[in-house]
């Protein structure tokens, strides 16, 4: 009988041990929610000033080094993946469609 | 080995081996044809480690064996030989051959030196009607690099997807594409062929013959009639092609095959001496009409071709062989150039024929 008793106060023992984990689970779940919603309502709070002026700069970076290849390969050089530096002898299909595509 | 044989059929053998055998390699053994019996069959080899081809033909063998015979002093003493029956009998390494009540003996190598050009162990076979292929070949060999820092542009990428063939080649000045149908093909294949091989099957392809092809990971033999051609595939990756096709143009243009190229042929003999590197014509498309106004310390020249323009008029300039390769591989009586402008690339394709297109880049001035 003793054996039984003891047994039955493991069980007891493990359930609540397993029960305290699901409750600081709970807790964790209702944090990462809280801060998934403030983070969107930060994302919100971006004006829309800020967003073009980000655009903008990411536009004019884009363009710059556009033009800083077009001129690299006016100049002489590929620009294509394939011989990307390396002096250019006429024209290259590759270097035209890269520039074509951007 | 001891066969007797006919000239012409020796001829053959050695004509259709030849362009394999190495002209760069100090092994005097690669500059050698080998010859050996196989029931009543003589089979001719060569290789320069890149390439090997093997023919056979037919001969009376009275006594089995292989000789490895120089193949320069070998291939004239055949193209001298009388028109008789010519016996060839192998002493040793030495060759002896016999005509009339004459002889001519020729000093070769031990055939067990020679390299051995190994099979392809595959069952799988991709079956291409010749017509098919050598008017592929034809159309897109021009565009291959002939030296180049990158080996993939000195090949022509094979493509075999199902019932579409695809060849490509470019040397990134100009690309060329031809596809066609293989009627029935389940089969794949993707690999890069080098120019040389494509060259020696276009020249030994007879239009009635089939064509085999088998492959393993580097390696592709390719069979037909009594020839067998072995070859490396070019290591490496072959760029995105489709990319650097325009799918739109500005202008199109249709034009008489062959006006076009003697016009250009003829532009071309005065560019040829011009202060410019590069054999410059350059087209002044308006009013449904290509004028070419040039001249050189030579001369000078003024044409004037009627066509079909649709679209805005342009000024172009391109490196004339390149107008002249594609004019020439292009059978239809007229040419379609499409064009978007002085610096983007112009498409040349035959009228009312999908399945080829060459991509010419324009000259930068
Ligand atoms: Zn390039």
């Amino acid at each position: 009988m003793g054996q039984l008793y003891q047994a039955i106060t493991e069980v007891e023992e493990n359930i609540s041990r397993l029960l305290g984990e699901v409750k600081s689970l709970r807790q964790y779940v209702e944090y990462l929610e809280e801060e998934n919603v403030s983070l969107k309502r930060q994302l919100c709070a971006v004006s829309e000033a800020d967003t073009e002026r980000v655009q903008k700069n990411a536009a004019r970076i884009q363009k710059e080094a556009h033009e800083n290849l077009e001129k690299l390969y006016s100049e002489g050089f590929h620009i294509c993946h394939i011989y990307f530096g390396e002096n250019l002898e006429g024209s290259c299909l590759f270097c035209n469609a890269f520039l074509r595509k951007d | 080995m001891k066969i007797i044989c006919k000239k012409e059929d020796l001829l053959l053998g050695v004509n259709t081996v030849q362009r394999a055998v190495s002209s760069k390699s100090t092994l005097p053994i690669l500059q050698s044809i080998k010859m050996r019996t196989e029931n009543n069959y003589l089979w001719f080899e060569a290789t320069d480690l890149e390439i090997g081809i093997r023919c056979q033909i037919p001969v009376n063998v009275m006594e089995e064996g292989q000789v490895v015979i120089p193949a320069k002093l070998f291939s004239e003493i055949v193209r001298k030989l009388p028109d008789t029956e010519i016996k060839i009998e192998s002493q040793d390494s030495n060759i002896n051959i016999y005509y009339y009540s004459s002889d001519f003996v020729i000093n070769g190598y031990d055939p067990e030196e020679y390299p051995e050009i190994s099979d392809i162990s595959s069952s799988e076979n991709i079956e291409i009607p010749a017509t098919i292929f050598k008017s592929m070949i034809k159309q897109t060999i021009i565009a291959c690099a002939v030296e180049e820092t990158r080996p993939v542009f000195t090949g022509i990428l094979l493509q075999i997807e199902g019932e579409n063939i695809n060849l490509v080649s470019t040397d990134t000045h100009r690309l060329a594409h031809s596809q066609s149908v293989i009627p029935g093909n389940q089969k794949e294949f993707k690999g890069i062929i080098p120019s040389k091989t494509m060259q020696e099957i276009y020249r030994l392809l007879q239009d009635d013959d089939i064509l085999y092809i088998s492959y393993n990971n580097n390696r592709v033999i390719l069979k037909f009639g009594s020839v067998q051609i072995i070859t490396r595939l070019i290591e490496g990756q072959f760029p995105n092609y489709k990319q650097v096709i325009p799918q739109t143009c500005g202008t199109k243009l249709l034009i008489n095959t062959k006006k076009f190229l003697d016009t250009v042929e003829r532009a071309s003999l005065l560019s040829r001496d011009n202060y410019l590197k590069t054999n410059t014509v350059r087209f002044n498309i308006e009013n449904s009409a290509i004028n070419i106004n040039q001249f050189s310390e030579t001369g000078k020249i003024n044409e004037k071709i009627d066509i079909d323009q649709d679209g805005e008029d342009v000024t172009i300039a391109f490196n004339a062989k390149y107008i002249i390769d594609v004019l020439k591989v292009v059978e239809t009586e007229n040419i379609l150039m499409e064009s978007s402008g002085s610096f983007s690339p112009c498409i040349f394709r035959p009228e009312d024929d999908d399945n080829y297109l060459c991509l010419v880049l324009p000259l930068r001035s």
